[in-house]
């Protein structure tokens, strides 16, 4: 058994501290925190994260080339909001671990930052979310809009039409989505046809269908979550089969939150919607879904880091991902969101089929560096499959 | 009425700190660069280059007058107060500044961006209303002009009415402001004595 080996800040032990698990004599034990939901609306992405963290934890315990072991003190809000500060200290006060892999609503992320910053902490966030966000704890390993929305409405534009109608959920992602949306809509001279907002939860979708079926859009924006998107999902897929003008082909619902982990509850219902993100699970891509995948990278960089670093206890996240960490996810000090490949695919027979693809887009979540911005491909005859 | 927030172009867009080397600084520029903006410090004072910025952050807890290379409230540029200490006087100080917005120290981890934001709206809205009532002003400083043109127009046997239309027309057919075809009036009548324009109608 590896000795409980913690961070200590003795300049001597510091010098030989790697030296030792090196030789291969042992792994440094480090603590690291987990902290998703596994209950609630938004469970399926919180077990998604959760799993892709716990495989990494893992697989980087199981690595020889690597020498430290990760040892994982979770904590789980339960889908209670007001959870995430108490827990987050909880893991902070009571362990050794100052790196936490955690959150999946913007909510609780931000819920969860003053109190990083009191003890001392970092978030490593696997979830893509809105943008205009950068703070000195957390690490954004997931897309933010110029990695999902911007490409995603530039590829959807030639295909379909400029003419929009947008939904979300009533907190922070539906509304801060949408108004990035009628932005690049209205600069691309389109139309948002209509906009309309459900309460977390709500599955009282019968109002959106008919202002669909009255606007008649090219496409449909949907940021709503849960409940609400699967309901919604489902009672647009029947609309579709009773009136072509709304099927796939035509008139397409966009997302860029979902994934392969709500295919359970969503069934046929998914079928035709087009997605944007980092990942999808595609032949044998090895996790399941983009939170699964960010979650994993999340972890994986951290340890390379924290394996390569002279003083992982004492140094600043922002010095920690100055740390050349080769081969593993790149994220840029600057903002701490990761660079990033973005790809579209569309649900065909049960399965995402990509598209198109972007590699290495760095992230630009204040919508601030327009070359950031991917320029997108006109369409062309062949089908990529 | 529901206003909508146009958002600035932050990327590569300068911002100027004066503040002494500190922590804050250190905060801010972070914060700035994540943005996307260009970010230099200064102190004691701010260098003619100043007047060259499109933001400005400025201490209010050590500040005066002197460091600015613009009169006080005349900033050509949106201006956010770092402020330490809510002393009245200070706080006073930065507002005739023209402070547009502002940021408690210390600085942390956010405020930035929305600072951005509320100070370039809170000074574009200023600088639009300082330019509208200065237009409004010279309009009712030339109403003096108005009456007096009136005046002459109707001593050739109109009623005002009439010659207030007239007035008007003229305006339109020399494509001017009323308050400017006035002028016009009151010029010729000062030259020719009769202020009879008739032969200017179209």
């Amino acid at each position: 058994m590896p000795r409980d080996c913690r961070l200590s800040p003795d300049p001597v032990a510091r010098h030989s501290f790697w030296g030792e698990a090196l030789l291969g004599r042992s792994k440094v034990r480090i603590e690291i925190g987990i902290l998703f939901s596994r209950e609630g609306s938004y469970r399926r992405l919180s077990e998604a994260c959760r799993r892709g963290a716990l495989a990494a934890v893992d697989a980087v315990n199981a690595d020889p080339a690597l020498p430290v072991e990760l040892v994982a003190v979770e904590r789980d809000p339960q889908g209670n909001v007001d959870r995430y500060g108490p827990l987050c200290a909880e893991i902070l006060r009571d362990s050794s671990a100052r790196h936490i892999v955690g959150c999946v609503t913007s909510w609780s992320r931000k819920e969860v930052i003053p109190t990083l910053e009191k003890w001392g902490g970092s978030l490593w966030y696997p979830c893509p979310y809105e943008g205009f966000e950068a703070s000195d704890r957390v690490v954004y390993a997931n897309a933010c809009p110029n990695q999902h929305l911007l490409p995603l409405l530039a590829w959807t534009f030639p295909r379909f039409g400029r003419r929009g109608y947008l939904t979300g959920s009533n907190y922070i992602w539906g509304w801060e989505m949408n108004r990035v949306a009628r932005d690049i809509i209205a600069e691309a001279g389109g139309a948002v046809v209509g906009e309309r907002y459900l309460p977390l939860g709500d599955e009282d979708v019968a109002r959106l269908i008919d202002e669909i079926r009255a606007t008649r859009p090219d496409f449909i924006l949907n940021n709503l979550i849960g409940p609400s998107s699967y309901r919604f999902l489902a009672a647009y897929a029947a609309l579709g089969a009773e009136d072509p003008d709304f099927a796939p082909e035509r008139c397409p619902v966009l997302s860029c939150n979902l994934t392969e982990c709500e295919f359970d509850e969503l069934g046929p219902a998914a079928e035709g919607l087009i997605s944007a993100g980092p990942y999808f699970h595609t032949g044998a891509a090895p996790y399941g879904s983009s939170f699964e995948a960010a979650a994993h990278e999340a972890v994986r960089t951290l340890a390379l880091r924290l394996a390569r670093a002279d003083d992982p206890a004492g140094m600043t996240l922002s010095d920690l991902l100055r740390v050349p960490a080769g081969g593993t996810l790149a994220i840029d000090p600057g903002t701490h969101h990761a660079t990033l490949p973005v790809l579209i695919a569309q649900v065909r027979g049960g399965v995402f089929r990509v598209l198109e693809r972007w590699e290495d887009v760095i992230a630009d979540p204040y919508l601030s560096h327009r070359d950031r911005r991917v320029a997108a491909a006109r369409p062309s005859l062949s089908v990529v499959t | 009425m529901k206003r909508r927030l146009r958002i600035p172009d932050l990327g590569g867009a300068r911002a100027m700190i004066l503040h002494r080397p500190h922590a804050t600084v250190q905060a801010l520029t972070r914060q700035l660069s994540a943005i996307g903006l260009a970010t230099t410090d200064h102190w004691p004072d701010l260098p003619a280059a100043a007047l060259a910025a499109d933001y400005v952050f400025f201490d209010a807890d050590m500040g005066h007058d002197g460091q600015f290379p613009w009169a006080a409230g005349e900033a050509p540029m949106p201006m956010i107060a770092l402020i330490g200490s809510e002393a009245p006087g200070r706080i006073e100080w930065a507002l005739t500044q023209g402070a547009d917005a502002q940021l408690l120290k210390p600085v942390g981890d956010n405020g930035v961006f929305s600072a951005l934001l509320i100070a370039r709206q809170a000074f574009e809205s200023r600088r639009a209303s300082s330019a509208e009532i200065a237009g409004l002003r010279q309009r009712l400083a030339e109403r003096q002009t108005i009456v007096r043109a009136v005046t002459l127009l109707a001593a050739r046997g109109k009623t005002e009415e009439e010659a207030f239309a007239q007035l008007r027309q003229l305006a339109m057919a020399w494509r001017e402001t009323i308050e400017q075809a006035a002028a016009r009036v009151v010029a010729r009548h000062a030259t020719k004595g009769d202020g009879d324009v008739r032969h200017e109608l179209p």
